[in-house]
């Protein structure tokens, strides 16, 4: 389970709107699974030069390389580096933890793609390094756009498994 | 000699291996001993004006270079390096 106040829902949605078509992408800080701070952070993909793409791999690298720049980034995020390290810093000083990282899918449904799953998987195998808690993965859809769906999700062994949110 | 943890997306350049050690002084200094000993790893670490690309995070132990000395950060024997892109993904 992971508790969200409606005003950070409604930050989330409200950038998530804004970038659209391109994703959004943002961090949540909290403690004992209720989110407290939220940070929008910078999708930097379409800054990317085309030799910087190796971080994604299979049919998204692929997918990736026939669009442009400005393109991309509707079908992708990369967090920008030093806004994440920030974030990351700002959550431990506060004494809070990191309770999950978000996107949005501009149009597709709010479930875990096969890249989200790889890379969180990735991340994973950092994380311990870190000494980060296991983060949430949220996603916010904006497949209709009237009502935006978020969902968050656990990514273990390679697969999602979706976490009751509650809004207070 | 320092342990230098290697992404997944930088993998290729390391002949596949996660973890390598390498002798520096600095951070500086061990991005340059990474070049010497896996030519081409270096502008997948950094960009044209020698800053760390911007999806990337070099964590000493535990903290962000960044919130210590940068690249002039300094080594030590049983430091361990830790470079870890950022978080992405897609549809
Ligand atoms: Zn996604």
């Amino acid at each position: 389970m992971l508790t969200i106040p409606t005003s950070i829902a409604e930050e989330m949605i409200a950038h998530a709107r804004k970038l659209d078509p391109h994703e959004c992408c943002g961090i949540l800080g909290g403690k004992d699974h209720t989110v407290s701070q939220h940070y929008p952070i910078t999708n930097i993909l379409a800054n990317l030069s085309e030799d910087e793409l190796g971080r994604f791999d299979g049919p998204k690298l692929s997918d990736l390389k026939q669009l442009s720049p400005e393109e991309r980034a509707d079908i992708a995020f990369q967090m920008d580096s030093q806004e994440m390290g920030k974030a990351l810093r700002d959550i431990r000083d506060k004494s809070i933890s990191l309770q999950a990282f978000y996107h949005s899918h501009t149009f597709s449904p709010a479930r875990p793609s096969q890249t989200d799953i790889t890379i969180a998987m990735e991340f994973e195998s950092y994380r311990e390094k870190l000494n980060l808690p296991e983060p949430l993965h949220l996603i916010i859809s904006l497949l209709d756009k009237s009502s935006p769906d978020i969902r968050a999700y656990r990514i273990v062994n390679h697969e999602s498994l979706e976490i009751r949110t509650i809004l207070t | 000699m320092t342990k230098v943890r290697i992404p997944t997306p930088l993998r290729p350049k390391t002949g596949g291996k996660s973890e390598v050690e390498v002798q520096a002084s600095s951070i500086a200094e061990m991005i340059d001993s990474l070049e010497s000993a896996y030519p081409g790893i270096k502008e997948r670490l950094c960009d044209e004006s020698g800053e760390i690309r911007r999806f990337l995070n070099i964590y000493l132990n535990e903290e962000d270079i960044r919130f210590l000395e940068g690249k002039e950060t300094p080594l030590k024997d049983s430091d361990e390096v830790s470079i870890i892109p950022a978080i992405a993904g897609g549809k």
